[in-house]
């Protein structure tokens, strides 16, 4: 069921700690402890080496593609305390902005929904996470959750832009009034859910417990035709959970066990459709997951690094569940 | 205590030829004087080994023991050393000077150093050093420039031993001699290293560190302006409040005297061209300030000496004229240097530019081993014993961190101390073979010792593996490579090929960590032989959406759905046409029965089997089974290939197709009427369809037949049967009424409105895009118009419609993002159309902007719409070369442009058209 298509030589020096596909799915960034970020062409199977960009101080931990229609704009976060915003101009790549407001490595980035605007949240180890927004003419407007997690942040993601309220009253031309949330996991094993209040001051909404150890990933499930806020997370403990929400105020949030692995999991990652659930874990190994039609999640597949091809398993629900 | 007494009758084991040094005549000449006033002979080095060796044995039995800790002092610490006994350690600062016991639990200040009422500068200590062999013997560095050696076996509270006013100005370094008790090296902000005998009462030796570079003098033996300079400095300097008040530091008052100089030149010196070009003095004089000196431990008479200039020198102890060796180390000073304790000849330096380097010393050239870089500036560097590649580091500024290093891995500390809350000032290693034990000082006033095994470690919280879904369907997954993989796949980090480091690491408890990482980037497809995503694109190019009957887009639409092999969707779409296109107004009724006849035949079929295989399991009534009789047998051979259609599906949407049926039934079943009219159509309608037919189109790749199907079913279902019996009841009516829906024309003839499947098709789309496929729920809601709308709430719809169109665009179908858009009835998705519309033009003959909305320049009046082919007003599509914005009706400048590639308008623009 899955197969290698292909083996990228990122020539990186170090271990990679983030790869991100585009919004066109033509891009590929990688970024890596040897403080570089390397954009790759994967177009047809290629890869070809677009830009290899320089400025970090440290390991560089997580990239995030902003959404094309502000341009080519690319964030990295760094173990120097630093959040670069890359912006390809002309064909090559340079930093536009440098954002140093951290008092720690830099965990974690990631741009809200292309509706609101450009805006960055950036999770940080000293236990803040700070949101930048463009204001044009290459400012950006920092606003920071203070103690946002105890010890550090490790993950953000947003959630997709939905539109509260009915939408038939919205004068039409007006920008309809977003309420803008994300999740964010954080070394205090909490998930919390963030909302901006009318004020424009960030707000914790929730705070989902369940993980035992330190919430490495949160992956907000975009929000193709769901009626549902769903969010995945992923543990030290080796445990993913799916977060459900169903009712209107989006209050009440229910987890469910995905599975429990041996091993740390790293990464939650959501197909485009948010049916298919990636999951990496410890052991280098990638399973796809999937909700049955009675809601148990089903492993569909497996990915061993390493191996050409691969195992396709269907694992039944049951077996997940304890 | 003398190596001198030793024997002088020991034959040297390694003549200095041996030790790497290349023998010359004059060399050994005039080193051999050097030498024998030193007392440094071959024969007392080997004397000396074997010494050291036997202390070596000595602290080798001895267990270290402790715990992380920390004391506070009464003053910043500038420097701190470890008696070789690994239980004391000294602090000095510019008012501290203490001797602290280590203990298990805690620092016991064991001694004060500084003593007198008034604590001259001299006291003023900028470095400290404890002699590795000789217990009580101490030297400091002081920042007035003298070196202070101290005995701690003179009985006097005063254990201050001998003083060297020799430097004229701050200096940066003192260092023993590793096995020599009474030779010590001082290097200077002066520029200058003194080598001390502690018998005599001055310097040995004075190595300069510009001797080499020939005809340059420091700046202040400079002629000529000598005179002015002092004068003009001293007056500034009188003014500095700071130094006024004697807290200047030495590098204040130079940036002072720097500032003055330069000032003077500019205003005085310059204007009046008598005098040398100063600021070339400076920079050498500034520049040759030593920062660090280190004795080899390889090489007996070697010693390195690093400076501000980015320089780092060899040199032989016995040949102060000129050093062995120079080479540029970093760009910007050198601020420290430390020699590997194994015999290896390594040596790494730390510099402002914020990089630890390691040289090979042993080869002609030194050459760069490896290069580590970090935040800060390196203050220190030191390697961690007993592990060949860790060295420790501390910042001069901005980070207050104490970092250990595998110099394989240059980009991620391999621990981390954390506990000082200022810059650290001096680290050393407790104990030369015990790797855990760290001791800092600090400008926070405090001292501490670190536990390796407490320290964190960046490399452990750092995240191994990078993953994403790619918008095709594709896994970008990048996981760390094991080391072995690394090792063959990859050049090896290290020029050390004796000791693979896969091997080495199995043979080395002592390093807990990988030494070098790297990971394998790939990229998975999900699905075989293709992008998962495919059918989207394809799905959404091909649909036909308006502009046509219904009918007719229903049925295009379920032939695009089927070609895709998506067997479920082309289902739905069929049905609709059944549902919707009431007979009325259709040509004939027969042509539902055409297209029965046709492609879509197969499919009702197959849905009524796939209802009869559910029907056992749901344990409905035998009349269902009665009434298909007939049917059954056919049932029999067609099972396994509705089966198999079901998992063709599964693919995409997986177990899709089972709760379609089940929301269908769902609603349907609560009325009634339908199944009264099941028995009489179902009959007829079945023979209509060839079983032949049928079994072409379907396709076998998939061989095994995952149980899935049957228990989802029975899962998705079993709510409702195990619910009141009512409930029961009303599955059986549903499954026939479900086989009835494929006879499209039983229904016409029970004249049910449009309107009775609404709540249906409701559900049926809310469960497309809960399924992901948010582009089936907008086509149909597109396709049907008004038939549906009024039944989904409107905020829905613009989710999914949004939803839609930001997948499309996604995919780059702008084409279609833009009919979707087009044929939304939603405002607020309908309004997407109208942002970013406005185009500005120019004129195409006085080139500025068109302001008027006409078709006329009002500035030249003239036409700017004009062909440049036909010379016509163009009332069409009109295209202009963004370049000369000369242009015309599209078919003239396609045309023109197949024959020249110039302007038509003949402006000589070599027009480019996308």
């Amino acid at each position: 069921m899955v197969s290698v298509i292909n083996t990228v030589d990122t020539s990186h020096e170090d271990m990679i700690h983030d790869a991100q596909m585009d919004y066109y799915g033509t891009r590929l960034a990688t970024c890596s402890s040897d403080r570089s970020v390397k954009i790759f062409d994967v177009r047809n199977g290629g890869q070809i080496l677009i830009a290899d960009l320089r400025g970090h101080e440290g390991p560089v931990w997580q990239v995030a593609w902003a959404h094309p229609m502000y341009g080519n704009i690319l964030a990295s976060c760094s173990y120097d305390r630093k959040v670069i915003i890359w912006r390809e101009e002309n064909g090559t790549w340079e930093k536009s902005h440098e954002h140093a407001g951290h008092d720690s490595s830099v965990n974690s980035v990631c741009w809200a929904p292309h509706d609101y605007g450009l805006i960055l949240a950036c999770g940080s180890s000293d236990g803040a996470i700070s949101l930048l927004t463009y204001t044009g003419e290459g400012q950006w407007e920092v606003k920071k959750i203070n103690n946002a997690h105890t010890i550090g942040c490790n993950a953000v993601s947003w959630a997709p832009a939905v539109v509260p309220g009915s939408l038939i009253d919205q004068p039409s031309g007006q920008k309809p009034n977003y309420i803008k949330k994300f999740a964010s996991g954080g070394c205090d094993n909490l998930i919390k859910l963030w909302k901006e209040e009318e004020d424009g001051q960030w707000k914790e909404e929730q705070k989902l417990e369940a993980h035992s150890d330190w919430v490495r990933d949160v992956a907000w499930a975009p929000s193709i035709g769901l009626p549902t806020s769903t969010i995945a997370s992923c543990s030290q403990d080796g445990r993913v959970f799916i977060w459900t929400c169903d009712d209107a105020s989006g209050n009440t949030w229910s987890p469910k066990l995905l599975h429990k692995f041996n091993d740390v999991v790293w990464h939650v990652s959501w197909s485009i459709t948010a049916n298919i659930l990636a999951v990496s874990g410890g052991d280098n190994k990638v399973t796809l997951w999937k909700e049955s039609v009675d809601g148990q999640w089903v492993c569909i597949s497996d990915v061993n690094k390493g191996q050409g091809s691969m195992s396709a398993s269907v694992t039944e629900g049951q077996q997940n569940e304890q | 205590t003398s190596a001198l007494c030793s024997l002088l009758s020991f034959v040297p084991p390694q003549s200095p030829a041996a030790l790497g040094l290349v023998p010359r005549a004059d060399r050994v000449n005039s080193g051999s004087h050097l030498a024998s006033l030193l007392g440094l002979t071959d024969s007392g080095f080997s004397d000396s080994m074997e010494k050291m060796s036997r202390v070596t044995t000595a602290l080798g039995g001895s267990v270290l023991t402790g715990r992380t800790m920390h004391c506070h002092l009464d003053a910043p610490a500038n420097a701190i050393s470890v008696c070789r006994d690994a239980a004391q350690v000294v602090v000095a600062g510019r008012s501290i000077f203490k001797i602290y016991a280590i203990e298990e639990e805690q620092f016991v200040e064991k001694l004060n150093l500084r003593v007198g009422r008034k604590p001259s500068l001299n006291l003023s200590c900028a470095d400290v050093v404890w002699h590795q062999m000789d217990e009580n013997l101490l030297a400091t560095a002081a920042t007035n420039g003298v070196v202070v050696t101290w005995n701690l076996g003179r009985p006097s509270r005063n254990k201050q031993d001998q003083l060297f006013t020799e430097h004229k100005r701050t200096v940066n370094k003192v260092c023993f001699h590793p096995t020599e008790a009474h030779v010590l090296l001082s290097g200077s902000q002066d520029g200058f290293m003194k080598c001390f005998d502690l018998r005599r009462k001055d310097s040995v030796s004075t190595f300069s560190g510009e001797a080499t570079e020939a005809g340059q003098g420091r700046w202040w033996v400079m002629t000529g302006w000598v005179p002015v300079l002092p004068v003009l400095s001293c007056c500034v300097l009188r003014l500095h409040p700071s130094f006024a008040h004697g807290q200047m530091r030495d590098a204040e008052c130079e940036d002072v005297l720097k500032t003055t100089w330069l000032l003077w030149r500019l205003c005085v010196a310059a204007p009046l061209g008598t005098l040398p070009s100063g600021p070339l003095f400076w920079a050498t004089g500034q520049s040759e300030s030593v920062r660090d000196v280190q004795f080899s431990i390889r090489d007996y008479f070697t010693f390195a000496s690093t400076f501000e200039n980015g320089n780092v020198q060899l040199w032989d102890i016995r040949r102060p004229d000129r050093c062995e060796r120079m080479f540029t180390a970093h760009n910007g000073p050198v601020f420290c240097c430390d020699w590997h304790p194994e015999d290896r000849g390594w040596l790494a330096t730390g510099g402002r530019d914020k990089m630890v380097k390691v040289w090979d010393m042993t080869t002609h050239r030194a050459k760069e081993m490896h290069c580590v870089q970090t935040i800060a500036s390196v203050a220190r560097v030191k390697w961690r014993p007993e592990c060949r590649h860790h060295l420790a580091t501390c910042s001069m500024m901005v980070d207050h961190n104490i970092y250990v290093w595998d110099v394989r891995r240059p980009f991620v500390p391999a621990a981390m101390f954390e506990e000082h809350r200022d810059v650290t000032t001096g680290i050393a290693w407790r104990h030369p073979h015990d790797p855990s034990f760290l001791l800092s000082g600090s400008k926070d006033s405090s001292l501490c010792q670190h536990l390796f095994r407490d320290a964190s470690q960046p490399v452990e919280r750092a995240n191994p593996e990078g993953l994403c879904y790619g918008l095709f369907g594709d896994l970008a997954f990048a996981a760390k490579e094991s080391l072995v993989a690394a090792e063959s796949g990859r050049k090896p980090y290290t020029g050390d090929r004796r000791h693979p480091i896969f091997f080495k690491r199995k043979l080395d408890p002592a390093e807990p960590f990988a030494g070098l990482a790297s990971s394998a980037l790939s990229v998975f497809e999900t699905e075989p032989g293709g992008s998962a995503m495919r059918w989207f694109v394809d799905t959404a190019e091909r649909y036909a959406l308006a502009g046509r009957p219904l009918a007719e887009l229903c049925d295009h639409n379920a032939k695009v759905a089927r070609e895709l092999g998506r067997n479920q969707v082309a289902q739905t779409w069929t049905m609709l046409r059944t549902i919707y296109c009431s007979p009325g107004l259709l040509p004939t009724a027969n042509l539902s029965h055409s297209v029965g006849k046709g492609g879509s035949c197969g499919l009702q079929l197959m849905n009524s089997f796939n209802l009869k295989d559910m029907a056992p399991g749901l344990g409905s009534e035998t009349r269902l089974d009665r009434s298909k009789g007939d049917a059954r047998s056919d049932t029999v051979l067609l099972d396994s290939s509705a089966t198999l259609i079901t998992n063709e599906d599964n693919e995409e949407t997986e177990g899709s197709d089972v709760p379609a049926d089940y929301l269908l039934g769902d609603v349907e079943g609560e009325d009634d009427e339908l199944y009264l009219l099941d028995p009489e159509h179902t009959h007829p309608e079945e023979p209509e369809c060839v079983l032949p037919q049928e079994a072409f189109p379907l396709r076998h790749e998939i061989v095994d037949t995952p149980p899935g199907p049957e228990h989802l079913q029975d899962k998705a279902d079993s709510p409702h049967v195990s619910g009141s019996e009512a409930d029961v009841a009303s599955l059986a009516p549903m499954d026939s009424s479900f086989s009835l829906l494929s006879v499209s024309h039983a229904l016409y003839d029970s004249r049910l409105p449009p309107d009775f499947f609404s709540v249906l098709v409701r559900d049926m789309l809310h469960f497309y895009a809960e399924q992901g496929d948010v582009q089936m729920a907008v086509s149909v809601l597109i396709v049907l118009g008004e038939r549906v709308r009024k039944d989904i709430d409107e905020q829905t719809q613009e989710h999914w419609y949004t939803s839609y169109i930001d997948l499309l665009q996604r995919f780059r179908l702008w084409n279609v993002s833009n009919e979707v858009v087009k044929l939304s009835t939603s405002r607020a998705v309908s309004c997407l159309n109208q942002a970013s519309t406005t185009l500005h033009v120019n004129c195409s003959h006085c080139k500025r902007p068109m302001s008027s909305r006409g078709w006329v320049c009002d500035r030249c009046h003239r036409c700017a719409s004009m062909c440049a082919v036909c010379h016509h007003v163009v009332k069409g599509l009109f295209v202009w070369c963004q370049g000369c914005s000369h242009g015309g009706h599209l078919q003239h400048i396609m045309k023109w442009l197949e024959g020249s590639s110039h302007c038509p308008a003949g402006c000589g623009h070599l027009c480019e058209y996308s």
